[in-house]
């Protein structure tokens, strides 16, 4: 299935991309560059300007020390607002690509196939368009306009220190290696003990989370010790890893603070000598102290950014092969449309296979006529959500065909067919909003009385008006939370409301409690009536709700008829329902 | 903060000498450019090789010295502060599993994860990341404002005139950039709950054709976070360069003021040189503690909501003077109990007695209180009037472990914990020998289910049994039931869809559990009712009627009603066709 899940990107390609994005954003990007660079030739000068008034104005007093300090106050505030500058535009470079392949990467989602969801956890698909994405923003927002005017600043300092005095420039950047050499290794030690940190507290939710779900089994069997246990030692892995992590922030951390008193130290030695001996003034001592000491941090960030470089690449290497490497369902070539009125559905001669594996439906055939209501019986694993989910083209046939009203499904306009069937899962899925706006999410234009009719014959009016705020109460985690069977009601009004000409039920009353199930089936056949319906159950007590049913063994038909002659055939629908059917 | 320093108890010491650390460090970095000075004017204006050699030495002592004082505050501080973390998650955590069910159904489980995750990280992060940033910084600033008086008052003085705006301009930076982190948090918090229900809800958004609608939302968010994190920036765009400015004006008023008194031969140049750097360690705690405020204020946010939950008081626990139970018979006694979750009674006066071995069914529609009556009887809580006794031992009066370890209990849809099939079982009975788990196993046809499944018993079961049918997940926990051998059973039928073999090896695992045991059962299905000796019906939070089955049938009443949803619809599908 190599089409949902394509491989990364290499680097090169990765970084061409990157730079295409950039691009966009160029005009930020160098005015960012541009006051790097005049942030530099400032803080370069300013240093400069003090050895002069030392030395001309402080020590020597030929010339007056105002004017000096005048500029340097001027040039502070003129760095200040070049600083401003180029933190903020090439921070905003940041957000927009950030965003940028945020709204790329969702705007992909919500056209991948069933295929892709199937292959990657909720999780993975979340992180790479949220936690994935924040690499890529800091390098791009912050780290390689950093990383040049590192560059620049290392150079001037060098240009200037070696006109001062070449030779004691050689000698005072004897902490400048080590700095640099100790920066990188930090940033490359810390980086997996910090991701191993958010895994252990990956564990520890995992461990919370299960002690709370299941605190009922906890506590009858009084295993509140065992639990406890075990989170303690998930917690405890918290606590080593970042122990460790403390370690080696103590290794390298000091260093970085300490280092630069090297230099300091050599300025001191050599450079003391050198002006005791008349070679150098002491303004230009304090220039090499000076410079040396601002080159702290950009050496520091050299470490910090190769780090982030990689990380960046990798996580957006990651992201642009989904955007380029998954397609979409196609849109037929010449689109067809649905012929008006009733609906019937045909599969012919259909197999279906999940990417590579065995086929799961083998060369069926099944009708369902306009207006007819079919259910399909079968054990787990039989194939029947497979079948139901053909007819929305949450997958195609790998061979054969599903046709409604005559017209290949593959040939109608995806949001046509969708739009004519209706489809309430097993596992019902609702948002995070009002009732009301659940009910609706077919279609919004709906008239109330109808959504209200809709809700009587799927049962949600049973406990629909007393929630808190009635239609209007908000679903969800952030609301009132249903129960799997009021989900499956609610998802099953939400498919009645939308008026469409193809039902599809995929086992609808499953985790509704039995009497209830035995009213529903009463109520909804009128509602069903005049729409082609195909409905999969593991209980009889649905089937009833059927003109006709099927049943699928192995991913094939094996048996056909009414109900109630099935039961009394003595087949294979007589055996799967056993004991039920048999009592009666 | 006090809960806090409760997990300090022993360490004491440590933190102590983390203080003292903290303060050495200080004077390492501070006290170096002192010896600068001392290098400057002693040494080289004073044509002193030799001075200045052995005060470049100590200098280069000074700082060995600082850099292990930074590495022993680093350390011991994450030590100390892992100490209270790890102090305070457990406690949370044992306490939250000592509360009862009543607190669990009042939270959403998110709710209370977030406290012992996301809440107890952001104590931790303050303590092991802010801590050493704070000590050091809190110490080194004004340990640099003291270095800078003890070189030359004066200059000390002229440099603290910068001082107060820049204290102006960090507060405004705490306050604005707090506010802004939070605001920003959420709008992010908003884009990821949307990607992740779309992603969750793909099959209904895709088959509902939302996708443009889902787009809209999305976009509308993301632009908001979008716009939020540049607000951000640039707050921090416009504060530390701003910082930056202040340091250098600092430098310039040095400058000026030092050169006049130098001039009148009142200074020396060693220290008018050292006090511009002794400026910059002025500056820098102002901007490193800005950048550890927003923790702290996080830090304080999250301890006040875990604080609520370590201020819950248990609602059952045992009494002073409860007794453990002997060997129980397996006399069940329902006494006239009421019971409200809030001021609406659930149970108005429900009585009866269960003889032991005896096998009641519950009956009656969802939401009457039968899940009530069973979670009293498990002692979840206690009856607000009435009581429930085991061989005449009212539940209040023993110590819950001991009744609970001789009752059983089966839940509608049973969550499994993570790790194997056989582990699950061995839940209710940790000593068990892999031969008595088997046997359990065998008894109930779990190792029928497990046969399919690779590894078979040994299979890994996936978070909560995703990838278990419900009856397969019932079926594991009836094995687990028996296993613990309970004299008391309570259990409450799935409702939900199973296929006809599963439920067939349910009901002789039944048939093996319930032998020789007193058992409640909460009834779905007519065969499990067949099975009781006596039917309870419940109804709003009374019992309706009681008796056998058949007696019941002959009654024109509630019972007779159900009975015939619950089978009567078959039966005239049936006769139609027939």
């Amino acid at each position: 299935m190599s089409f949902v899940d394509p491989s990364d990107l290499g680097l090169l390609p990765t970084f061409r991309r990157l730079l295409r994005l950039w691009r966009d954003q160029w005009r930020l990007g160098v005015f960012g560059l541009a006051c790097s660079l005049a942030y530099t030739l400032i803080s370069t000068a300013i240093p400069v300007l003090i050895q002069q008034a030392i030395d001309r104005s402080i020590v020597h007093h030929a010339q007056p020390l105002w004017p000096y300090l005048a500029i340097i106050a001027g040039l502070a505030a003129l760095r200040a607002v070049v600083n401003f500058n180029r933190r903020y535009a090439t921070a905003r470079i940041g957000v927009r690509i950030e965003a940028r392949m945020r709204e790329l990467l969702y705007q992909a989602y919500l056209r991948y196939p069933r295929g892709f969801y199937d292959r990657h956890p909720t999780g993975q698909v979340l992180s790479r368009a949220t936690n994935d994405l924040y690499p890529i923003r800091y390098f791009i927002g912050w780290g390689f306009v950093q990383g040049m005017q590192s560059l620049m600043m290392i150079t001037a300092a060098a240009v200037v220190l070696t006109v001062v005095d070449a030779r004691l420039a050689l000698y005072t950047a004897v902490a400048m290696p080590p700095i640099t050499v100790l920066a990188l290794r930090f940033a490359r030690r810390v980086a997996p003990i910090s991701r191993q940190v958010q895994e252990r507290k990956g564990d520890v939710t995992e461990a919370a989370d299960e002690a709370v779900v299941g605190i009922e089994m906890v506590q009858t069997f009084g295993r509140e010790d065992d639990v406890r246990g075990r989170f303690g030692e998930k917690a405890e892995g918290v606590r080593s890893t970042v122990l460790r992590q403390a370690g080696v922030e103590s290794r390298h951390l000091p260093g970085l603070y300490y280092l630069p008193a090297l230099s300091i130290a050599a300025v001191l030695f050599f450079g003391g000598r050198q002006v005791i001996g008349g070679h150098l003034s002491i303004g230009q001592f304090v220039l090499f102290e000076t410079l040396l000491l601002q080159l702290v941090w950009p050496l520091e960030a050299l470490g910090w950014i190769t780090n982030l470089a990689q990380r960046a690449l990798a996580s957006a290497g990651r992201s642009f092969a989904w955007l380029e490497g998954i397609e979409a369902l196609p849109e037929p070539a010449r689109p067809r449309r649905l012929p008006a009125g009733r609906l019937d559905v045909r599969f012919e001669r259909v197999s279906f296979a999940y990417g590579g594996e065995a086929d799961v439906l083998h060369d069926l055939d099944l009708t369902i006529e306009p207006g007819e209501i079919v259910a399909v019986c079968g054990p787990t694993g039989a194939g029947k959500t497979s079948l139901l989910n053909l007819l929305p083209r949450f997958y195609d046939p790998t061979a054969g065909r599903v046709r409604l009203g005559g017209v290949d499904a593959r040939d109608v306009p995806i949001a046509e067919l969708r739009a004519s069937v209706a489809l309430v899962t097993q596992r019902p899925v609702l948002f995070s909003v009002p009732l009301r706006e659940n009910l609706t999410a077919g279609r919004e234009e709906a008239d109330w009385d109808e959504v209200l009719a809709a809700c009587r014959a799927a049962g949600v009016d049973s406990f629909g008006p007393s929630l808190p705020e009635g239609y209007e109460t908000l679903i969800g985690e952030r609301g009132v939370n249903l129960s799997g069977g009021q989900r499956q009601r609610v998802a099953l009004a939400r498919a009645l409301v939308t008026g469409a000409r193809v039902v599809v039920l995929d086992d609808p009353l499953s985790a509704v409690d039995t009497f209830t199930e035995r009213q529903l089936v009463a109520r909804l056949r009128p509602a069903l009536a005049g729409r082609t319906v195909l409905v999969a159950t593991q209980r009889l007590s649905t089937v009833w709700i059927a003109d006709r049913a099927v049943v699928l063994l192995d991913g094939r038909i094996v048996e056909s008829g009414r109900p109630a002659e099935l039961v009394r055939a003595g087949g294979p629908f007589a055996t799967l329902f056993g004991d039920e059917v048999v009592a009666a | 903060m006090r809960r806090l320093g409760r997990y300090l108890e022993g360490r004491k010491l440590t933190a102590a000498l983390m203080v003292l650390v903290g303060a050495g460090n200080a004077a390492a970095q501070t006290g170096g450019w002192l010896l600068v000075r001392n290098a400057i004017d002693k040494g080289i204006t004073a044509d002193n090789e030799h001075h200045l050699t052995i005060v470049v030495a100590i200098y280069l002592g000074v700082a060995a010295a600082g850099w292990f004082l930074q590495a022993m505050l680093i350390r011991g501080l994450a030590t100390i502060g892992q100490a209270i973390v790890i102090g305070l998650r457990r406690d949370l955590f044992d306490h939250l599993t000592g509360l009862s069910l009543r607190y669990f159904s009042q939270q959403k489980a998110g709710w209370i994860i977030a406290r012992l995750t996301s809440d107890v990280d952001a104590v931790s992060d303050v303590l092991s990341q802010g801590m050493p940033t704070l000590v050091s910084n809190v110490m080194l600033l004004p340990a640099a404002v003291t270095a800078l008086l003890i070189a030359d008052w004066r200059l000390g003085i002229v440099s603290l005139a910068v001082l107060p705006p820049a204290l102006a301009l960090s507060r405004w930076f705490q306050r604005v950039s707090h506010a802004a982190n939070v605001e920003q948090r959420n709008r992010i918090a908003a884009v990821t709950a949307q990607i992740a229900e779309s992603v969750a809800g793909m099959a209904v958004v895709q088959a509902f054709n939302r996708e443009r609608r889902f787009q809209a939302e999305f976009d509308a968010l993301n632009e908001a976070n979008r716009a939020q994190s540049t607000y951000v920036q640039k707050i921090f765009s416009v504060f530390f360069p701003s910082i930056e400015f202040l340091g250098v004006l600092a430098m310039v008023a040095v400058l000026y003021v030092g050169s006049h008194l130098y001039a009148q031969d009142t200074l020396t140049i060693g220290t008018l040189i050292t006090a511009i750097y002794l400026l910059q360690l002025v500056f820098q705690p102002l901007q490193e503690l800005s950048d550890v405020y927003g923790q702290l204020q996080s830090a304080g946010a999250a301890m006040v909501k875990i604080a609520s939950i370590l201020d819950e008081e248990p609602e059952i626990r045992d009494r002073p003077g409860a007794k453990p139970l002997p060997r129980l018979s397996g006399d069940l006694d329902i006494d006239s109990v009421v019971f409200a979750y809030g001021k609406d009674p659930v149970l108005h006066g429900v009585s009866f007695r269960v003889p032991p071995g005896g096998c009641f069914a519950l009956v009656g529609e969802s939401g009457h209180g039968k899940s009530t009556l069973a979670r009293l009887i498990g002692r979840h809580y206690d009856p607000d009037e009435g009581a429930v006794r085991v061989d005449h031992h009212d539940l209040r009066d023993v110590q819950l472990r001991s009744y609970r370890r001789q009752l059983g209990v089966v839940l509608q849809d049973p969550f499994l914990f993570s790790g194997t099939i056989a582990s699950n079982i061995r839940f209710a009975k940790p000593d068990a020998t892999d031969e008595e788990v088997q046997a359990a196993a065998a008894a109930v046809g779990v190792d029928r289910v497990a046969a399919r499944l690779s590894g078979g018993l040994e299979h890994e079961v996936r978070e909560g049994g995703a990838g278990l049918s419900s009856g397969e997940r019932q079926l594991i926990s009836i094995a687990r039931a028996l296993l613990a051998d309970p004299r008391i059973l309570v259990l409450d039928e799935a409702t939900s869809n199973i296929d006809r073999p599963t439920e067939v090896l349910i009901e002789r695992a039944l048939d093996r559990l319930l032998a020789g045991r007193t058992s409640i059962i909460i009834a779905h299905r007519l065969s499990t009712v067949r099975r009781a000796e006596k039917i309870l019906v419940v109804e709003h939070g009374r019992i309706v009627q009681r008796g056998a089955e058949r007696d019941l049938l002959s009654e024109d009443g509630v019972f007779r009603r159900l009975a015939h949803t619950l089978e009567g619809g078959d039966e005239t599908e049936f006769a139609a066709a027939g």
